[in-house]
């Protein structure tokens, strides 16, 4: 949002989370090499890093995975949403090493190239304890290696929102090819039933958040305002929003964010122009909307960027009646001014 | 997040509901049984006292042994370095026929391509001459015949 283009508009929380990032992934690695050592010590150290870079991967495509979910469920786990982007760069990352380095130990010098040997050597598709499960990975690794590439807002901007999230949402795909590309390669080795767990309780964790997060907001989407007026519709009560917060209700096609700001209400669309980020789930900041997710800001009544910044959202009727609040869904055209409601 | 991606991903995850558990559940069940090898006999642990005869070679040696009274009779194999074959066989045949017909040798175990190892062999060939034949299961084809 600065006047001049930053490639990163590094911040101190950016930097926190990146080293939390870094600390966290180098313990992990030492700590599996250092067990590794001890209890394999016949383990040569290709096969441990890739295996540590494995389970790493596996590990951080979890987490980020949940953060999405637990956002929605609980508000403190917003901070991690923030940049989670950074997070995906790094599971590709420490993906891509294990990707390398399994391609160099099982697929180079020899006859053929080692990407010909990937998708040649096992060819078994209608097996199941056979299946070719390295380029189950190999796809999987691609995907993410496209998402990692264009994380920068530059490509949300030029590729346009909706192509975009298309791309990125193929990491559900991802994660399956991820899951089958584990269940039918190394658990086919491992005898221990310990592994089959920990990755149907991951799996089955992740489900269960999504779903409950999910069936939570399409409730909410769905709600029906059955007292209508005028072209309003009643939608609360007064005493129901919180000064400088907002309270959201879908009416018509999209969330409408009511807010609160010294003695008024006004109504502007929900969805922040920078990354659909939830304006109703944030403050008012020094008079302006704030959107949670990258503090992208809009001023109440109009609902545009104080200047420089060009961003605008639609804005809406909204009226008291007897401490009732009703909302017009019909928007206005993207920075309109409205006279808020007084209360 | 707007309205009809919230629908995707919950229509996503619905999905993926029910792909994940039947993957998972469908590639446990095909994890293969381990294989119960009944044809070969256990390694025993400890040599025997008495070193009836030795064939030694540059990369290993093999012993007859057999304990005080030779009621017990056993064949140890010792790799000086690593066999250049990851796997063998160790058949064993009498005096009368020295060929190298599998169908006519008893199989006495597996060699691995380091270590040392020891198996059991029926006293009753002790006097005999006996012929052992080292065969590579992979290649298919006898890699070494031992007579004592």
């Amino acid at each position: 949002m600065g006047a001049s283009y930053q490639a990163v508009g590094w911040n101190r929380q950016k930097k926190l989370y990146d080293w939390l990032i870094f600390g966290f992934c180098s313990l992990y690695l030492a700590t599996f090499i250092v067990l590794t050592a001890v209890f394999n010590p016949d383990y040569t150290f290709e096969t441990v890093l890739i295996r540590s870079t494995s389970t790493l991967a596996l590990l951080l495509l979890h987490i980020i995975l949940s953060i999405g979910p637990l956002a929605r469920i609980n508000k403190k786990f917003l901070p991690l949403l923030y940049n989670r982007r950074h997070l995906g760069v790094t599971m590709f990352t420490i993906a891509a090493i294990h990707g390398g380095f399994s391609i160099f130990q099982f697929h180079a010098l020899g006859n053929v190239g080692p990407l010909v040997s990937l998708f040649t050597s096992n060819t078994a598709y209608g097996s199941l304890a056979d299946f070719p499960f390295q380029s189950l990975g190999f796809f999987a690794l691609i995907i993410f290696f496209l998402m990692a590439a264009t994380s920068h807002d530059f490509w949300l901007h030029n590729l346009s929102p909706k192509v975009w999230k298309a791309l990125h949402m193929m990491v559900y795909f991802a994660y399956f090819l991820i899951i089958m590309h584990v269940m039918l390669g190394v658990i086919q080795y491992e005898t221990n039933p310990v592994f089959v767990l920990i990755l149907a309780v991951g799996s089955l964790t992740l489900i269960f958040l999504h779903l409950i997060a999910g069936t939570r907001e399409v409730k909410k989407d769905n709600m029906k305002y059955d007292l209508k007026q005028d072209g309003f519709v009643m939608v609360c009560s007064v005493n129901e929003i919180e000064e400088n917060r907002a309270k959201m209700f879908c009416i018509d096609k999209e969330r409408i964010a009511v807010f609160k700001v010294e003695g008024k209400l006004f109504a502007i669309n929900n969805v922040c122009k920078h990354q659909n980020g939830p304006l109703g789930e944030g403050k008012v900041v020094d008079g302006c909307i704030t959107c949670p997710w990258h503090g992208y800001q809009y001023l109440p009544k109009n609902g545009q960027s104080p200047p420089p910044f060009k961003e605008k959202v639609s804005t809406y009727d909204v009226k008291v009646l007897k401490n009732n609040v009703w909302l017009n869904p019909i928007p206005y055209p993207e920075g309109t001014e409205r006279e808020g409601a007084n209360f | 997040m707007i309205k009809p991606l919230r629908k995707r991903h919950l229509q996503a995850w619905a999905l993926l509901a029910m792909l994940l558990p039947l993957g998972i559940i469908s590639a446990w069940l095909a994890i293969p049984k381990p294989v119960h090898n009944n044809l070969l006999q256990p390694p025993v642990g400890k040599a025997l006292p008495v070193v009836v005869k030795t064939f030694k070679k540059t990369n290993y040696i093999v012993n007859l042994r057999s304990n005080a009274d030779s009621s017990a009779l056993q064949l140890e194999w010792i790799n000086n370095t690593a066999l250049t074959i990851s796997s063998a066989l160790i058949y064993q045949k009498f005096d009368a026929d020295s060929s190298n017909d599998m169908h006519e040798a008893d199989l006495i175990g597996r060699l691995d391509a380091r270590g040392i190892f020891y198996f059991p062999l029926k006293n009753t060939h002790v006097y005999k001459k006996v012929h052992f034949i080292i065969y590579d299961i992979i290649h298919h084809q006898v890699i070494e015949q031992i007579d004592f």
